[in-house]
């Protein structure tokens, strides 16, 4: 039995193999994102251990605030006078001080090196040589204040060389001679990222700005002393607020951060579009093993009049399905190391550097994409499986070609489920209940998907009525061939359908979101000119910035705009700290309650859904912590409603700065005198330019701080277009066995005269209606999907509906008709005429 | 050719009655048939198109159900089995040559002939198999896939096929009804052959009289009733009897 469907298998292996493509994309992404995760995983684990491999012990302020800036938590600072406390410990062979801060280095042309994302750090030169992760190549450590070691790549990147001088943005502008070139682990640096690297007072004196201080210690062990043991010594000597840890969890710290802030994250986004893929890929297969098991009606009635069983022939339709999934699975696994790479090179391309490193392939990766696509595969089989156990014996003695109506329970269901969708939907935009905002997407796909072989009868008719006008001969045969099934041409049009939702449901998002954004920004900003750094990684500006821009004559106000994570109450809070009793002349706030200019030195203020989800009101009470381990009390002194530019926490900036480690500014908000903003404009470059940061007027800058945004869509976009490739596979493999079923149909219109070329027509034009009528269909489900989503999530926003962009996504689908059918339409142009009539 | 007596019946309709739809659309495909089978003999069922013939051949082969009455093979009543005891049933017990699309395009000659033991998972019987195959000639084919043989050789595949299991009785529908007269004869003194030579009850549905010329009795139907009999027929005769159902 086995034998018998590997042999029908093969003899159908061109039919079969079109499957094998869609769960191979299917599996290859899927492997590729687990790859993908399982290397970028390997690589930071790699690199944190490398960071600490000689490092015992590291003694630092006990009190960690997480940020989204940085794996490691925002600490305060310890004294210096502990370095030499430290070393007086029995077992300890060295211990030296450490300032990590930022730092970003211009290159030879002025600019910043590495433009956007790598990390960007300046700190100081550890002189025992395995304590410190980095090697001078060439040059000499710093001497002097003002020299510095930088890494090798960042040295190749900006043209730099020993003996240079240039600018190092801390983020306040030092000049800094170049005195040795060092190598990280054998490689130029840390990925892409940037070090520069004083003595250590030169640190405190630019980074940091405080004399005294560091971030923490770093200690070796003298041979025989064990980490633990060490630490345990270490930790009797130091006072209250500074704590010990060794380096090995110092390095399990790091890697555990790194995956909870950014791979985690990095994985599921991934896996949820391979598993949109995937999904896809099953509609795909659905539809074709039912086009595959419809033509062998005869052939499965025939082996059930001669004794096959029902379960023989269900398992022969699972045989293939396994065979094909096996198959598909094993180029799928092997492609998706090809993924792999490619999906790392599209994010450095898109400006997320990741650490560089060969491929890590875990055999558990492997594993996983096989066993789902080849699970994916057997789960979309079921029907058509089930469908073919089904097959009576008296089916091998009718004639072929006869097929199912359209039964009233598809109507009632689809009419149901449509309804119910749309119903939801709108129930789920006025109550702004994310959830059944979600609920009813998932309702109207899948209606959508029961509904379409009803709707596509009427279609394929219209698209035949509007041919005959215009004599398109083609078109109107098309028409009828698209009819002829229109349960598989619409299930055909299903994957491409879903596809197509999710990409007008993004883009729609993304338009709504932008427009909303853009719209808080312009209308919360009455500030005529923006400073900031454009960049997402964040380049960050000097506070002081505010204060050169006050000297421009024609400015008002310069108010910057800086902030970090705190704690509140114990509960950790990023908050905005700014010059308050200046702020309202910059940015248009309307305040609930209280008023921002009048804080005082230990007031704050909170937006309106902080101050609701946290019980607070003008008065409450908060205690402020601050990485450094400072705790502050402060009152509630001013409640505003939810603005864009703001965190939900506004902190006055003399209360936040004077606690704060190396405070800087993300943006500065500049107020100008009538007339002179251009004149302001042009003398504020240069400052800007000292900071690594641009001058954008406002409308600019409303339109940049949206630009992420878009980013991010052109990256939804790529990872959609995979389920979109694999949904226009699927039309691909559907016109190919109708072309195989209609050999002499097609053989007798060519001895009837048709051309070629005529034969191709029909074949693109039946193509080009089954897949406008998937991409259509599914621009509405998305449309109509994005507006619930929307107007759930968002209170208050503004719907934006991008016509032209869902004009091109209605205009690709067509073309993508047109290339999906150039492969059957030259098979159904090459059939030759005699033996097609002849064929049985 | 002599009347040999009737020895047993290897599979009998009793008042055998299948109606197709319901109230105004009500079609009566067969009323109150009672056949027997009689063993080792050829039996042909003629009758004009909608005279329910092929109807009646799917009833006893039990590929279909019947409204009223009962089919027997072998004594079992059709209807008391299950969907798969008729599959064993089909598979070990019966034999059967359609009028076309017999073989499974993807196996070979052999391949396809051996298939009801494959689907049982049990050996084929060689040496009966190799005597099926040498007397239907194909002994050099058998490597063949379908499409590489002639619409004769195929028939001839599936009549090995269909005696390779040494069932009770074979069932042909119009086996010859897409073949040209002379591979038509071959395809009938093969049958002929193997009722004389192996015993093998066959019942046949033909329109054509010479091919109802080669059965040791003619049942007629009309109308999906039994109109006529007819015992060594000659084609004269029942081109004859044929001719007034025209009317």
């Amino acid at each position: 039995m086995l034998h018998m469907s590997l042999r029908s298998a093969w003899y159908r292996r061109r039919r079969l193999a079109g499957i094998a493509v869609a769960v191979a994309l299917g599996v290859a992404f899927l492997a590729g994102t687990l790859v993908l995760g399982d290397t970028l995983q390997a690589n930071f684990d790699n690199l944190f251990r490398q960071v600490s491999a000689g490092t015992s012990v590291v003694v630092r302020n006990s009190t960690g605030i997480s940020t989204d800036r940085s794996i490691d938590k925002a600490r305060g600072l310890v004294d210096e006078q502990l370095v030499a406390t430290v070393s007086h410990v029995d077992g300890v062979a060295a211990a030296e001080g450490q300032i990590v801060g930022y730092g970003s280095l211009d290159g030879r042309n002025g600019k910043a090196i590495g433009g956007n994302g790598p990390p960007r750090q300046a700190g100081n030169w550890i002189n025992d040589r395995s304590l410190n992760p980095y090697h001078l190549v060439e040059g000499r450590a710093p001497q002097a204040p003002d020299e510095v070691v930088i890494n090798k790549s960042a040295a190749d990147t900006g043209d730099l060389h020993v003996g240079d001088t240039t600018t190092l943005q801390t983020p306040q502008p030092v000049r800094v001679h170049i005195t040795g070139i060092a190598t990280f682990g054998g490689a130029g640096g840390v990925g892409t990222s940037t070090f520069a690297a004083f003595t250590l007072a030169g640190a405190q004196q630019n980074v940091t700005r405080q004399p005294g201080k560091v971030d923490s210690i770093v200690v070796r062990a003298e041979p025989g002393v064990s980490d633990t043991t060490l630490r345990d010594r270490i930790r009797a000597v130091l006072p209250h607020g500074v704590q010990a840890i060794t380096g090995s969890q110092y390095t399990q710290e790091r890697i555990d951060s790194v995956s909870s802030t950014f791979l985690d994250l990095l994985r599921t986004f991934l896996v949820a579009f391979a598993v949109i893929a995937l999904l896809v890929a099953m509609i795909s297969i659905n539809n074709t093993f039912g086009i595959t098991v419809a033509q062998r009606t005869r052939e499965l009635a025939l082996l059930r009049s001669i004794g096959a069983s029902r379960r023989q022939i269900r398992s022969s339709v699972v045989t293939e399905a396994i065979l094909v999934g096996t198959l598909g699975g094993v180029v799928g696994v092997v492609g998706g190391l090809g993924v792999a790479g490619l999906l790392k090179g599209m994010f450095d391309a898109f400006g997320f550097a990741l650490p560089a490193g060969g491929l890590t392939v875990h055999t558990s990766a492997v594993v996983a994409a096989f066993g789902v696509g080849l699970l994916a595969t057997l789960i979309a089989v079921q029907l058509p499986a089930r469908r073919a156990s089904g097959v009576t014996p008296m089916e091998a003695l009718r004639s072929a070609g006869e097929q199912r109506q359209i039964g009233r329970g598809r109507r009632l269901t689809a009419l149901a489920l449509v309804a119910s969708g749309l119903a939801l939907g709108f129930v789920a935009a006025t109550t702004a209940t994310v959830a059944l905002a979600a609920a009813a997407g998932l309702l109207l796909v899948v209606g959508a998907l029961v509904a379409a072989p009803i709707a596509f009868r009427p279609v394929a008719r219209a698209a035949s009525a509007l041919a005959r006008p215009f004599g398109r001969l083609s078109l109107s045969m098309a028409g009828q061939n698209a009819r002829r099934n229109p349960r598989r041409s619409a299930s055909t049009a299903g994957a491409l359908l879903v596809g197509v939702a999710l990409v007008s449901l993004f883009t729609l998002l993304t338009a709504s979101l932008r427009a909303t954004l853009d719209n808080e920004v312009r209308s919360g900003l009455t500030a005529d000119l923006v400073v900031s750094n454009p960049s997402f990684g964040g380049g960050r500006l000097s506070p002081d910035l505010a204060d050169d821009a006050l000297r421009i004559p024609g400015v008002r106000t310069a108010v910057a705009l800086g902030g970090g994570p705190l704690e509140l109450n114990g509960t950790r809070s990023i908050v905005s700290a700014v010059d308050t009793s200046r702020l309202t002349s910059v940015m248009s706030l309307t305040t609930v309650s209280g008023s921002m200019s009048s804080l005082g030195r230990d007031g704050i203020a909170v937006s309106k859904g902080e101050a609701q989800t946290r019980g607070w009101h003008p008065g409450s009470r908060v205690d402020l912590t601050f990485p450094g381990g400072a705790s502050v009390p402060t009152t509630v002194r001013a409640v505003y409603d939810n603005a864009q530019l703001l965190q939900d926490t506004v902190v006055p900036q003399q209360l936040y700065d004077s606690h704060a480690v190396q405070p800087t500014a993300d943006a500065v908000f500049v107020r100008t005198n009538t007339g002179t903003t251009t004149a302001v404009q042009r003398a504020l470059e240069p400052i800007a330019q000292r900071n690594g940061a641009t001058v954008q007027t406002a409308p600019q800058f409303a339109d940049s701080a949206a630009s992420g945004l878009e980013t991010l869509l052109g990256i939804v976009y790529v990872m959609l277009g995979l389920a979109v490739l694999i949904a226009l596979l699927g039309i691909a493999n559907t016109l190919s066995l109708a072309v195989y079923e209609r050999r002499r149909e097609l053989g007798l219109l060519r001895a009837v005269g048709q051309t070629r070329r005529q034969a191709r027509s029909v074949l693109r034009d039946e193509s080009v209606i089954i897949s406008l009528f998937g991409t259509v269909v599914g621009i509405a489900l998305g449309m109509f999907a994005g507006w619930v989503l929307f107007t759930a999530l968002s209170d208050g926003g503004v719907f934006s509906a991008p016509w032209a962009q869902l004009t091109v996504i209605a205009v690709i689908g067509g073309v993508a008709g047109v290339v999906a059918s150039i492969g059957p339409a030259r098979r159904a142009a090459r059939v030759p005429v005699l033996e097609a009539i002849g064929t049985e | 050719m002599t009347t040999t007596a009737i020895r047993g019946a290897v599979a009998r309709a009793e008042h055998v009655t299948k109606t197709y739809g319901e109230g105004q659309a009500l079609v009566r495909a067969l009323v109150d048939v009672t056949i027997e089978i009689p063993d080792a003999h050829l039996t042909a069922i003629m009758g004009p198109s909608g005279s329910g013939k092929s109807t009646f051949l799917h009833c006893m082969a039990a590929l279909d159900s019947v409204s009223e009455g009962r089919v027997l093979i072998g004594g079992t009543d059709l209807a008391t089995l299950s969907d798969r005891e008729l599959t064993v049933l089909r598979r070990e017990h019966i034999g059967f040559v359609f009028q076309s699309f017999n073989l499974l395009p993807a196996m070979t000659a052999y391949e396809n002939i051996v298939l009801p033991y494959e689907l049982g998972g049990r050996k084929p019987d060689r040496a009966w198999v190799d005597e099926v195959i040498r007397t239907v000639g194909l002994g050099d084919r058998l490597t063949h896939l379908p499409s590489e043989l002639s619409g004769g050789q195929q028939q001839r595949v599936a009549l090995a096929r269909a005696l390779a299991t040494r069932p009770e009785i074979v069932f042909a529908d119009e086996p010859t009804g897409n073949l040209d007269s002379r591979a038509g004869a071959e395809i009938l003194g093969f049958l002929r052959g193997a009722v004389d030579s192996f015993g093998q009850t066959v019942a046949m549905v033909t329109h054509d009289p010479v091919a109802a010329s080669y059965a040791d009795s003619v049942i007629f139907l009309g109308d999906g009733r039994i109109v006529d009999r007819m015992e060594d027929p000659d084609p004269q005769l029942v081109l004859d009897r044929m001719k007034q159902f025209g009317g």
